[in-house]
């Protein structure tokens, strides 16, 4: 009998830390509450807008395609070069979806080693928008010729952060794991990477994974194009 | 016998200790991406860039029916369908870096003696455009969607070697100057944040000049870009449904009805 009792009490004493702190994360999340309703609201009007866009995105895709068709097409006399000239810009601003030789980079947050150490800054887990930022950047310095990045598919205005901690591109939400896809010379963006922020993130225990692809289809951009300040010289 | 009879309570609390901790992990993976886990201020700001961007949406879906319309009127109307490819074509330009530009915006300068490094630079032009930016060049190098940053080794250099900041594969020279077409209050406002990237620089005694400005000129793209991969995907040729429309454009009803309360 007397043999149980060290063993338990060790035991019952991590495991009774262990729910103390749980209890803690809990509460901390419950504690809200007291601004919960406002969050609530917001959370609802987040929703909404996010609800709107997205079918005013599906609506510009549509519009746009119907547009690349109908210019597809016309080849009427003098229009032809000039329609030529408007397909071949849109391919470039990333208004067309593309295929062609590529990359895929798999990113997801260190689980198991925030698992590991519980107690330990979640912060040194989780992939940051700054780690894409530079992954981006890298893939085109290794001669990207167009990057999405979970189906957004970045143009010049993008814009990669983060809010709290959401990681937000072309103001759409996205969350792990991430998929980095990019059209390009796959040796050459592999070794611009692979000297770069893809080892940094291996050496930090990320989940990292890499893919050629012969054939890679890239979404086209969704967003709008507006412009209110720039005036051409 | 003994050992057999202290093994089972010994499981069971094991048991009940790996099912807390992961109950645990959940819980703390949960917090980082659910909105419900997020604070109210972060919920503000989301709700502010959506609130905007489907104002701009709204603005480009009636451009775009637009320009429809004036296609497929085009066998009646060609002045009007030239117009309307001017339009289209002047926004792609802008996109593009193709041309030239002018408007109002902000001027960043930064000096030699900074300790500013090419990463802040990318934080510095991706902090842009997130505060609205339409066009931004640095030193005359116009960033576009395949701009790059980075650093390069001065192999010429008189003290054997030197490093330096680059733009498009091009050295850059001090001052940097980095000038930025959109609404000048919004783009320092997006810089100049509390915890945002300027107070970021001072932790390392870097402080920028930022200064708004009336009108500022920003270069075209020295040379037009090449692709070697990519080509235009038409999924229409695989299913060889392409039937072309023959309908109105849609979307022209009323494309700035709010459904959110204000």
């Amino acid at each position: 009998m007397r043999k149980y009792v060290l063993p338990l009490t060790v035991v019952c004493i991590i495991s009774g830390f262990f729910l103390a702190f749980q209890l803690k994360v809990q509460t901390k999340s419950t504690n809200y509450d007291a601004v919960s309703q406002k969050n609530a609201n917001l959370i609802n009007v987040i929703q909404a807008l996010e609800k709107e866009i997205e079918n005013q995105e599906n609506q510009i895709e549509t519009m746009r395609n119907q547009l690349n068709e109908i210019q597809n097409q016309n080849n009427k006399g003098k229009l032809q070069d000039l329609q030529q000239e408007i397909i071949q810009a849109k391919i470039n601003a990333g208004l067309t979806p593309v295929i062609g030789k590529g990359i895929i980079i798999t990113l997801d947050d260190n689980k198991e080693g925030l698992l590991n150490a519980p107690n330990d800054d979640p912060n040194k887990y989780i992939i940051h928008y700054e780690h894409l930022l530079n992954l981006v950047n890298e893939l085109k310095i290794g001669g990207a010729e167009a990057i999405s990045i979970n189906g957004q598919r970045l143009v010049t205005t993008s814009e990669i952060r983060c809010v709290g901690n959401l990681i937000l591109i072309n103001t759409t939400r996205i969350a792990p794991p991430f998929e980095v896809c990019a059209i390009g010379s796959p040796k050459l963006m592999v070794e611009s990477i692979s000297l770069g922020q893809l080892d940094l993130l291996k050496t930090a225990h990320y989940p990292v994974a890499l893919a050629e692809k012969e054939n890679l289809t890239i979404p086209a951009y969704k967003g709008e194009l507006q412009f209110k300040y720039a005036i051409p010289q | 016998m003994n050992k057999a009879r202290r093994q089972i309570p010994i499981t069971i609390v094991l048991l009940c200790l790996g099912i807390m901790l992961s109950l645990q992990f959940q819980a703390q993976t949960r917090i980082a991406s659910d909105l419900t886990y997020q604070r109210s201020d972060t919920l503000i700001a989301m709700v502010r860039g959506l609130s905007e961007k489907r104002q701009k949406l709204a603005l480009e879906i009636i451009d775009l029916s637009n320009q429809l319309r004036s296609q497929m009127e085009s066998s009646r109307d060609e002045k009007k369908l030239l117009e309307g490819i001017h339009l289209e074509m002047e926004k792609l330009r802008i996109v593009n870096g193709t041309t030239a530009l002018k408007g109002p915006g902000i001027m960043i300068i930064i000096e030699e003696h900074m300790p500013i490094i090419y990463t802040d630079l990318l934080n510095i032009i991706n902090e842009l455009w997130n505060a609205g930016a339409e066009a931004i060049s640095i030193n005359e190098h116009r960033i576009t969607s395949h701009s790059t940053i980075s650093v390069a080794e001065d192999a010429y250099s008189k003290d054997g070697y030197s490093i330096f900041m680059t733009v498009n594969h091009e050295k850059l020279t001090y001052p940097i100057i980095i000038k930025t077409i959109g609404e000048p209050n919004n783009l320092e406002k997006g810089l100049t944040l509390p915890g945002g990237i300027m107070d970021n620089l001072a932790l390392f005694n870097a402080y920028p000049e930022i200064e708004k400005v009336d009108k500022l000129e920003i270069p075209a793209l020295e040379k037009p870009t090449t692709y070697y991969f990519m080509t235009e995907y038409k999924p229409s040729e695989e299913n060889k449904e392409s039937t072309p429309p023959t309908t109105n454009p849609p979307g022209i009803t009323n494309p700035l009805k709010t459904a959110i309360p204000r």
